[in-house]
């Protein structure tokens, strides 16, 4: 593995330089024999329609994950955090739904144009437009969202969970006894998990689906909800 | 520790959907008062519901949680009383087992699908659910089927199992059964 290779030949060096190094982003050019050398810019040197110089292709970059993503747009690396997401995405799910948002927010619409009707094959489909109205604060945008996943058949128990993460407290407290009533162990689950109750146990029957949900709307969160509502208007919206 | 005897009963299936909604929006209204009433709570238990944040918050602790565990108990009773009428309990601890394992009743699939539904506590509402514990239901319909399916196999089937069969084709309506009401 590259990324080991290099950690092992430079110890003291952070993850960023080796994540550079590994993303060709660096100045220096990597050293011959260090490990298959990553694809650097496309072989003709083209640009994109916008002038913008390609994000770097990488190969052998397997081990990165989302959480490197966030880490770095967290450090303000937007670029490096591009470039971990094209070399991490399947070409399906939250990945390639950050990468579609990342492009978006850099102009790139190359990029966009690539990735949207991926996006629009994510299913199922209400489970992503609930993630980023969970990842919202009270409000229009949430609504809409909400709105949006009903009508591509979110079942109950999302929109409860949903209401029950509300900020407001009778908005939440519905939100719970309707989870109650569809889904007791998942109620049982957000309660301790989201809301703090803690006189209440996580219910292991609803763990995974617990997770499967709330890691994306987490994901969403620290990624940025705005640059994945954007993504959405457009991909529901239909516009080019 | 002895196991567990199943019990069957006769469900109003209105009347418990009449208690299921009437719990559900006084907790949604966090009426307090009501729900003692509801449930016919002492003066400590609903001092008890009172002074926690919301009533739902309880209802979400687990079923052998002190301060949660007498109110689960009236519930369950006001349910019974509402909805449920006792028809018959096994003598056999062995029912169950008998009843998830026997090859005579497993090899036919429409009587095995029908005993899963009815040992299937998950179909069951939430107040209804006791952790480690059997229960489930059939709708009339599904029930004499049921009944009357075994009963073809009388012969093959040992004496928990027959009795269990005559209990179910001699009542009328849904049935409801569990081994901790």
């Amino acid at each position: 593995m590259l990324l080991f290779t290099l950690a092992g030949k430079v110890p003291l060096v952070g993850f960023f330089d080796r994540a550079k190094a590994v993303f060709g982003l660096q100045k220096d050019s990597p050293t011959p024999g260090s490990g298959p050398a990553p694809r650097a810019e496309r072989s003709d040197g083209r640009q994109n329609k916008a002038g913008r110089p390609p994000l770097p292709e990488v190969s052998g970059a397997a081990s990165a994950t989302i959480e490197d993503v966030l880490v770095a747009r967290a450090a303000g690396s937007f670029d490096e955090a591009r470039a971990i997401l094209a070399a991490i995405d399947k070409g399906q799910g939250l990945r390639t739904v950050l990468r579609a948002a990342a492009a978006l927010e850099a102009r790139d619409e190359d990029e966009v144009t690539t990735l949207l009707p991926l996006v629009r094959k994510d299913s199922p489909a209400w489970q992503l437009r609930l993630q980023v109205a969970a990842a919202l604060e009270n409000g229009p945008g949430r609504e809409d969202l909400v709105a949006r996943g009903v009508k591509l058949g979110a079942p109950a128990w999302s929109i409860a969970w949903l209401r029950a993460l509300s900020s407001n407290d009778d908005e939440q407290r519905a939100g719970l006894v309707d989870l109650l009533f569809e889904d007791a162990a998942l109620a049982r689950t957000v309660a301790a998990r989201d809301l703090g109750f803690a006189d209440i146990k996580v219910d292991n029957d609803a763990i995974r689906r617990y997770t499967a949900f709330a890691h994306g709307r987490d994901v969403i969160r620290r990624f940025g909800a705005a640059q994945v509502v954007a993504l959405l208007a457009r991909v529901d919206g239909g516009s080019p | 520790m002895s196991r567990p005897l199943l019990s069957l009963y006769r469900l109003d299936r209105n009347k418990l959907q009449e208690v299921s909604a009437q719990l559900r929006d006084l907790l949604a209204r966090d009426d307090r008062s009501g729900l003692s009433a509801l449930l016919g709570l002492g003066e400590e238990l609903a001092r008890r519901l009172a002074a926690e944040r919301w009533a739902v918050g309880l209802m979400l602790r687990p079923d052998e949680d002190a301060q949660a565990s007498p109110i689960f108990a009236s519930l369950r009773r006001v349910v019974k009383r509402a909805a449920l009428e006792h028809v018959w309990t096994s003598e056999s601890p062995a029912l169950e087992g008998r009843l998830r394992a026997y090859d005579v009743l497993r090899e036919e699939q429409d009587i095995a699908e029908a005993i899963d539904r009815l040992l299937d506590a998950v179909r069951l509402p939430w107040f209804l659910q006791r952790p480690g514990g059997t229960g489930g239901w059939l709708d009339d319909d599904q029930r004499e089927t049921l009944a009357q399916r075994m009963e073809a196999l009388g012969p093959a089937l040992p004496d928990e199992i027959n009795a269990f069969v005559e209990a179910l084709g001699g009542m009328d309506g849904a049935a409801l059964v569990h081994d901790r009401l």
